[in-house]
């Protein structure tokens, strides 16, 4: 039987709620939300985001979080962005735009686990030396007129979807089932709730916090094509304040701040909804500031949700 | 005769049902160290914490300067001029000496800013009233020894006028210089005419110092005398009592080679040439006090922290334990003392929380989890040990105390254990789910697995041991087997008495 009231209280319904009513809003008060092109555009932007927030949430079911995700993304945009200019496959581009961000992250675990660095610090850290690389790669120019006939992953459709937002529904199953019934998975809620706990009852602490970073800068880097390839421009902002947007989907869609508790499909759901937020803005001519406004407030909402309800909890 | 300066009259407490304090009376006069000694669990810490304002008490009043007095809090009890200097000092380690000193109660000037000049006058002269030369004032607090960090705290309670001050196990962390350094501090307090609460294990520091002793038995006062009517056998006495434990019969068979054999482990600053053997079909208990090196020697074995020198042998071959996985690999098992740190996934489900351990066992070819096989793990443990839950996907932290327990001892029984560490099994939970615990235990030693109980509490110990190594301070003071399993011999050793038989230097 299907316990409703359990369905209910879940953050992911709330959201979801929250999602159908600001699309009953936007497609009322604009004529473009409901369009074709519209839709389409709003996938293939959250679809990077989705992907993204997949690794994201992992990180913050432990209790870290990654600000590097933004440059990552930024600086895979360069590797692809040269590859696919150079006439290379962009089978090969799309190989090394992962290795680039698996790189990056697994160095940011690497530094959080042996260092002993706090992962906002070390994280950050990296986030600004990433973005100074990228500056001295493109040497203040920027790429453009990626040939077209590398850029389907970007830009092409299957039944009316556009590609990225299949790869990410197909890496969002993946990665939900990975959470559920791989044994490195589910210790990924054991180190976030209790790491001490974790490390007693034989999991391996560090290896499982240097997995869940190496997987979001992977994660950034196969967005990060996705991107050069659906732009055909790569600059060196590209995927600047990137990362904000996928910590404010994975928070609000449910994943604890506090660690331990935490799902993709949450995340997915808060995706959608930073995404119709952004765009329904844009479609209604409100100012790009109140933009952040409502979307800082939902988050600050959301995190005060998570704790006051950690507190009846330990009580 | 000094006047009495505190007095509490009847006073108890209880915790949860478990009665901590029965009608407990206490004095202090002035100019007096009375000392307080007991077991673990005796009432002590629960006494002076509502002297000292921490704990409100259920019944009973307290009496202080001739007055009956409400003490709400911490702070409370400070102003009124009671200060405690705990164990582990309480400090600020990156401010100064005189910021520690005067935080929260700083000397102003009419403006309102801090006035450093005469904060630092000021400890000078809290300093030379204890005939310290305090060339320490503006160094940060983290920087000085802990015997120094002590007598700043001691300086702290002297700047808040103190008339009675508590000092809970002060020389545990002192060398021997600094503990004669202090009791001549304690010497001029108690001229100057401050009466001293002083909390020991160590009955020949009482000796010298005190001068009245009350002894505390199962929240019970048993014994209030001036030191020269007393002698130690006297206290030890006091202390044990007669427990009255029905022993748990189990029908294990003792093997003839021992399955874990530790020669001369040492771990500096923890314990001390630690050796003894463990064999199938008995239970072996470590009782002592808490902080007496029992803990670091048992998570030393299961890989927690390594040891800085002896052996561990571990059926028949030497064993060199990497890390707590590779020790559960092997059949160790360690159900650790504080489960809400590191037994619990408080907000997992009780069927996570039980398998979190074995889930690489019961994975399929492709590694992916067999949640079915998971699931009948769980609701074999849940029936087996009756966890009382509302399900096996509640949430642990819903769960009572004695059923959490439950629950991480399930996660280790899961692992298919050789050996089986189990410190502190039944520490804050209530009598049934005691009980139950402990006829488990009797249970699997007759399963053949090797138990190896911690354990503060002098009845369990009493009731469930074949033999009993106790510790004092990191070293192993006492070594007991059948007949000689008593509570006056178990207090003897734990309090520093040498009571190796045939081992005795």
């Amino acid at each position: 039987m299907i316990n409703f009231q359990r369905i209910v209280r879940r953050r992911e319904f709330t959201v979801l709620v929250l999602i159908l009513i600001l699309s009953a809003i936007f497609s009322f008060t604009t004529e473009r939300f409901l369009s074709v092109s519209n839709i389409t555009n709003l996938l293939l932007q959250l679809s990077g985001v989705a992907i993204t927030a997949i690794g994201m949430t992992m990180v913050i079911i432990t209790g870290g979080i990654d600000v590097s995700a933004g440059s990552t993304l930024g600086m895979a945009c360069v590797v692809s962005g040269y590859l696919l200019m150079g006439g290379y496959s962009p089978f090969l581009a799309l190989v090394l735009a992962v290795l680039v961000g698996l790189g990056i992250g697994f160095v940011n675990g690497a530094i959080i686990v042996w260092g002993d660095v706090p992962p906002i610090i070390a994280t950050l850290g990296m986030m600004n030396l990433i973005r100074a690389l990228m500056f001295q790669t493109l040497g203040g120019r920027w790429i453009s007129g990626i040939p077209p006939a590398c850029r389907t992953i970007g830009l092409g459709k299957w039944l009316g979807v556009p590609i990225p937002m299949w790869i990410a529904t197909f890496l969002i199953i993946v990665f939900s089932y990975f959470l559920s019934y791989r044994p490195l998975g589910r210790h990924i809620y054991a180190v976030g709730n209790n790491p001490e706990a974790a490390r007693v009852s034989g999991v391996n602490l560090k290896s499982t916090i240097i997995f869940v970073y190496a997987l979001t800068g992977a994660l950034a880097g196969f967005a990060g094509l996705i991107n050069a390839a659906r732009t055909g421009i790569v600059q060196t902002n590209s995927g600047m304040g990137f990362e904000l947007d996928v910590i404010a989907a994975v928070v609000l869609g449910g994943t604890s701040a506090l660690g331990g508790r935490g799902t993709i499909i949450g995340s997915l759901l808060g995706a959608f909804l930073v995404g119709i937020i952004k765009n329904g803005m844009v479609l209604l001519n409100v100012p790009a500031l109140s933009e952040g406004l409502v979307i800082g407030a939902l988050i600050i909402i959301s995190v005060l949700a998570d704790i006051i309800r950690a507190r009846r909890e330990t009580r | 005769m000094e006047t009495t300066i505190l007095e509490c009259r009847e006073i108890s407490k209880s915790f949860g049902g478990v009665r901590a304090l029965k009608k407990v009376d206490f004095s202090l006069r002035q100019g007096e160290v009375h000392a307080l000694v007991g077991e673990n669990g005796a009432g002590k810490s629960t006494l002076i914490r509502i002297i000292s304002g921490a704990l409100l008490p259920d019944e009973g009043e307290i009496w202080y300067g001739g007055q009956k007095v409400e003490i709400t809090s911490p702070r409370l009890a400070q102003g009124m001029g009671i200060s405690a200097v705990y164990q582990d000092p309480l400090i600020y380690p990156y401010l100064s000496v005189v910021e520690n000193i005067f935080l929260g109660r700083e000397i102003k000037t009419p403006r309102g800013n801090i006035d450093w000049k005469r904060q630092e006058e000021k400890a000078q002269e809290l300093f030379a009233s204890l005939n310290i030369a305090p060339h320490f004032l503006r160094q940060p607090m983290g920087e000085l020894s802990v015997g120094l960090q002590q007598l700043v705290l001691i300086a702290k309670a002297l700047a808040y006028e103190s008339q009675v001050i508590i000092f809970d196990e002060p020389t545990a962390i002192l060398t021997e210089h600094e503990a004669e350094r202090l009791f001549q501090i304690i010497e001029t307090l108690r001229e100057q005419g401050v009466g001293i609460i002083y909390i020991s294990h160590r009955l020949e520091e009482i000796f010298q110092i005190a001068d009245r002793v009350t002894v505390m038995r199962d929240g019970e006062v048993v014994g209030d005398y001036p030191l020269s009517a007393v002698n130690r056998e006297m206290i030890v006495e006091l202390m044990a009592g007669k427990h009255l434990v029905e022993e748990i019969e189990h029908g294990g068979e003792k093997s003839e080679q021992p399955v874990l054999v530790v020669k001369n482990l040492t771990k500096k600053g923890k314990f001390e040439d630690i050796s003894f053997e463990a064999f199938q079909g008995e239970i072996l208990a470590f009782s002592g006090l808490v902080g007496s090196g029992r803990t670091d020697v048992a998570q030393a074995i299961f890989g927690i922290i390594s040891p800085d020198s002896g052996e561990i042998y571990y059926r028949g071959e030497k064993f060199k334990v990497h890390s707590p996985r590779h020790a559960m690999e092997q059949g160790i098992a360690y159900l650790p003392e504080d489960r809400k740190s590191q037994g619990l996934f408080p907000i997992l489900s009780v069927s996570y929380n039980i398998t979190v351990s074995i889930l690489r066992q019961i994975t399929n070819h492709l590694g992916i989890v067999n949640t079915r096989k998971e699931r009948e793990i769980a609701e074999k443990y849940v029936k087996e040990l009756s966890i009382r839950t509302p399900g096996l996907e509640a949430k642990v932290f819903s769960l009572s105390g004695g059923n959490q327990q439950k629950v991480v001892l399930a996660k280790w029984l899961g692992v298919n254990p050789r050996i089986l560490i189990l410190d502190e099994p039944t520490r804050g939970i209530d009598v049934a789910a005691k009980a139950e615990v402990h006829q488990m235990i009797a249970q699997l030693v007759e399963r053949g697995i090797v138990v190896i109980i911690i354990s503060s509490e002098l009845p369990e110990v009493l009731k469930l041991a074949d033999r009993v190594i106790v510790m004092h301070e990191g070293k192993i003071t006492g070594v007991f087997e059948g007949e000689d399993i008593s509570s006056t011999n178990l207090v003897r050793a734990a309090t520093g008495e040498r009571v190796l038989p045939g081992k005795s230097d």
